[in-house]
């Protein structure tokens, strides 16, 4: 046995760094220091599972009408009432649950991905692409989101695809910026200097070295995207550009004769109102406790 | 009894009458001025050229500004040819057993640009109407040709006599002449002006089109009848969202809604808000129907149409769709909105018509027998127009054609393109509306099933249809006409040629101190508004 300078045996000097906690820890400490990001993760939660489920938890077939009971008040048949033509307001929320995460995560990510593609080409490059890359991401950036994607939309023509596309456009500068920034001082550090030393070519160094240092920043901005997604797409559906009847949407909901109707069928525009409203916040808390606990400049904060 | 007592008596039985029954009407004087602030559901389609268009989002804003020859009468709730009143005619006469229409026309009226009106004007338009072979000016778009195949020529003998010139005779032209959707355009001015102006000789000129915000005419101080119109101007207010509609109803913002567009629900809604409100139930002559593109797969297949025919339930559809504010019918708009209905025995022998635990099953079997299985599903496009009332119609639609096994999703397509999208046959099957102007069999079948006219969206043509509806044009026996007519609406229904599902009922609103604005059995022929005043 070799004693080391100290005098203790060396098979009993515990060397490394301390053992990583576990997720349920991880979730634990993350559910008591940040309880509100914690109701919000809970309410995302829940709107997935609805909407994964919703064959399964719907009551009704949300696009069926029923002529004899229209504008119904909530019953234990119908548990959220009926609209104009008689369907089923809880099935259709179930449905339009599927249709929000569908279009919010699909033109999160499409806008997230694509920004941050263009912010890490950009930043690694440098020079004048970067410069003339970030002229143009100010002009896409200049013009509002929903502008953009209410122009995008139109000229689209209404449907999940195009929609998804209409409302991914306006993230990609939003995207590229925070993508930009952390490669900006991702790419000066030791590790990828050592990296070009050694003769890696640059698109490995950037899709394989520094790409993954921005997961963070990443995570954070489809968190925070996703509300607003959310929010865009019941505006453009409410606009009569979003998803095309009869598939139910939760903006759709809100605008197709339930303005006229709000006043004898208040639950018409209550619930979907309620669903709009839950979602954006699940998602902003959830993204704001994200942003603080994984953004080390912030963390501890609450 | 004394005479004292007899005039006592006399007194009291008076005054218990006056208590009992209130007081005598009092007819009003029109009074003369103010504006009127008025819904406009879109943005002018075609601006004010009422010939290239089948809207009522073009008639209703363009009708002050023109003339026909003649005019249902504005004051009159029926249409009908004894409520034809002369507009730009100020006489007409039929002559040879019906097949010479001679008018004798108005002297002294003038164009809004200060030009004189003759025969000349009346001979220019309807002779680009027909397509006449030397018709000085052409349509871009002419939906209603057909309305005059009849007509052999047009003509002029001196600047206020015009002669129409018919093949055989056709009583009923004189309704299709009396609709907002024919008046006279200016001979002088090329017709593809009116889609941004408008140069008529109506009792208001347009002043202001800001597109998208609203239409604004004043007073023609030249109108050709003395004192009218009694109105300063009118402000047509495009207001594209149903409910923000009713909003403005309801706080004041507009004094007139737009013809077709109040549902029951609305009117019930605006009258407990704002119980003063006018609301006056009448029927549109505009019904709701599918048309299905025969010319391309599936629907040349005579089955499948029928099959889709069979599977909608017009009753249900009239409660879901317009909470009662519709009537089930055939292709003439059903009585008592309308001369032509079929009786409730005939109408629910016909396909589609009967109970939905009989239609449905019957849907299927034509189906399975046209080769749609639960293995082989038919999957189409459905296109409507997008506004409400149409998605409202094609939603439901949807979910009947589901229950027999055709899946169908949902294309909404803007006015602008709507018209032309049908007329070119791009589309495999739509949710449509379609409005005749006058309740009259030659208005609606030269329209809508003749073969090659431009508003058979669906191409049905039928040889024998097309024997039937000449026959019953020239029929000047009543009774026999009405049995013709019958004959008629059961072949079309029998081959499921436009299914028909319902017949419309507008609640038009307006404020109570508009008057003599009255809604006729059809939204298309009352929006002169040279009557209309403020009793304010």
């Amino acid at each position: 046995m070799v004693a080391s300078p100290v005098g203790v045996p060396v098979d009993l000097v515990v060397v490394g760094a301390p053992a990583r906690p576990g997720w349920g820890t991880t979730l634990g400490r993350f559910i008591r220091r940040k309880p509100l990001g914690a109701a919000g993760g809970a309410i995302t939660a829940i709107m997935l599972v609805t909407a994964v489920l919703a064959p399964w938890l719907q009551t009704h077939d949300p696009i069926a009408t029923d002529a004899t009971y229209t504008l119904g008040r909530p019953n234990a048949e119908h548990w959220l009432g009926t609209d104009h033509l008689g369907r089923d307001i809880y099935s259709r929320i179930v449905h339009g649950a599927w249709v929000s995460l569908l279009v919010g995560v699909g033109s999160t990510l499409m806008g997230s991905v694509l920004g941050g593609i263009i912010g890490l080409l950009s930043a690694y490059v440098g020079g004048k692409t970067d410069l003339i890359t970030q002229r143009l991401l100010d002009i896409l950036q200049g013009l509002p989101l929903l502008v953009l994607a209410l122009v995008m939309s139109a000229s689209l023509g209404p449907s999940v695809r195009n929609v998804i596309i209409a409302i991914s456009i306006p993230i990609i500068p939003r995207a590229a910026r925070v993508i930009r920034a952390s490669v900006l001082s991702i790419r000066e550090m030791q590790y990828i200097e050592a990296a070009r030393a050694l003769g890696v070519r640059h698109l490995r160094t950037a899709f394989r070295h520094i790409l993954p240092n921005t997961v963070g920043p990443f995570i954070v901005l489809c968190t925070a995207q996703l509300g607003s997604a959310i929010l865009v797409e019941a505006t453009l559906s409410f606009l009569g550009l979003g998803i095309p009847e009869p598939y139910p949407s939760w903006g759709r909901m809100l605008s197709v004769s339930a303005a006229e109707y709000a006043q004898k069928a208040p639950h018409l525009v209550l619930f979907p109102g309620i669903a709009i409203s839950l979602a954006v916040f699940g998602s902003n808390l959830l993204g704001d406790a994200l942003r603080d606990t994984l953004d080390p400049r912030l963390r501890g904060s609450r | 009894m004394s005479r004292r007592r007899a005039t006592i008596s006399f007194v009291v039985v008076s005054l218990a009458l006056v208590i009992a029954f209130g007081t005598p009407a009092i007819s009003q004087t029109p009074k003369a001025g103010g504006t009127l602030n008025i819904t406009q559901r879109e943005d002018l389609p075609q601006g004010f050229a009422i010939h290239e268009t089948s809207t009522i989002s073009t008639v209703w804003p363009a009708m002050p500004c023109l003339n026909n020859l003649v005019l249902f009468d504005p004051l009159k709730k029926t249409e009908s040819l004894d409520t034809i009143i002369g507009e730009l005619a100020e006489k007409w006469s039929w002559q040879d057993n019906y097949r010479n229409l001679v008018f004798f026309l108005r002297k002294g009226v003038k164009w809004h640009d200060g030009q004189p009106f003759t025969s000349k004007d009346v001979k220019y338009t309807f002779d680009m109407l027909r397509e006449a072979p030397d018709a000085p000016a052409k349509l871009r778009i002419n939906p209603r040709k057909d309305w005059y195949t009849n007509v052999q020529t047009i003509e002029a003998p001196d600047p206020h006599t015009v002669i129409f010139h018919l093949k055989r005779p056709q009583p009923s032209l004189l309704m299709m002449l009396a609709s907002g959707y024919t008046p006279v355009y200016a001979a002088h001015v090329p017709p593809a002006n009116y889609r941004t102006a408008c140069i008529g000789t109506g009792p208001f000129k347009l002043k202001e089109w800001r597109k998208g915000e609203f239409v604004e005419f004043v007073k023609n101080p030249d109108y050709f009848v003395k004192g009218r119109p009694y109105l300063d101007g009118l402000k047509y207010i495009v207001i594209a969202e149903r409910g923000t509609r009713t909003a403005a109803l309801q706080s004041g913002a507009v004094d007139v809604a737009f013809p077709g567009e109040t549902t029951k629900t609305a009117a019930e809604q605006l009258k407990k808000a704002v119980p003063e409100l006018a609301v006056t139930p009448y029927s549109q002559n505009v019904n709701d129907n599918i048309i299905m593109n025969m010319k391309k797969p599936p629907f040349n297949n005579a089955k499948v149409r029928l099959a889709v025919s069979r599977a909608i339930d017009r009753r249900a559809l009239v409660q879901a769709v317009h909470q009662g504010g519709a009537v089930v019918g055939a292709s003439m708009a059903p009585k008592p909105h309308g001369f032509w209905g079929l009786l409730d025995r005939d109408l629910n022998a016909l396909p589609g018509y009967g109970k939905p635990a009989d239609e449905k099953p019957r849907a299927k079997q034509l189906l399975a027998e046209a080769g749609v299985t639960p293995q082989n599903p038919l999957k189409v496009e459905m296109v409507t127009r997008a506004i409400a009332v149409y998605v409202d119609m094609a939603s439901f639609v949807i979910n009947e054609l589901k229950q027999i096994g055709i899946e169908a999703s949902l294309k909404q397509i803007e006015t602008a393109q709507w018209h032309a999208t049908a007329t070119r046959g791009d589309y495999q099957i739509g949710a449509n509306l379609t409005g005749i102007g006058p309740d009259d069999p030659d208005a609606n079948y030269f329209e809508n099933y003749a073969c090659g006219s431009p508003r058979n969206y669906s191409f049905y043509c039928d040889e024998q249809v097309m024997k039937m509806i000449e026959q019953q044009s020239q029929e000047l026996d009543p009774k026999k006409r009405f049995a013709q007519v019958a004959a008629l609406q059961k072949k079309l229904e029998d081959d499921a040629a436009r299914p028909l599902l319902d017949w419309k009922l507008d609640y038009f609103v307006h404020r109570p101190f508009v008057k003599n604005l009255i809604p006729h059995q059809s939204i298309y022929n009352f929006g002169r508004m040279q009557e209309v005043w403020r009793d304010k």
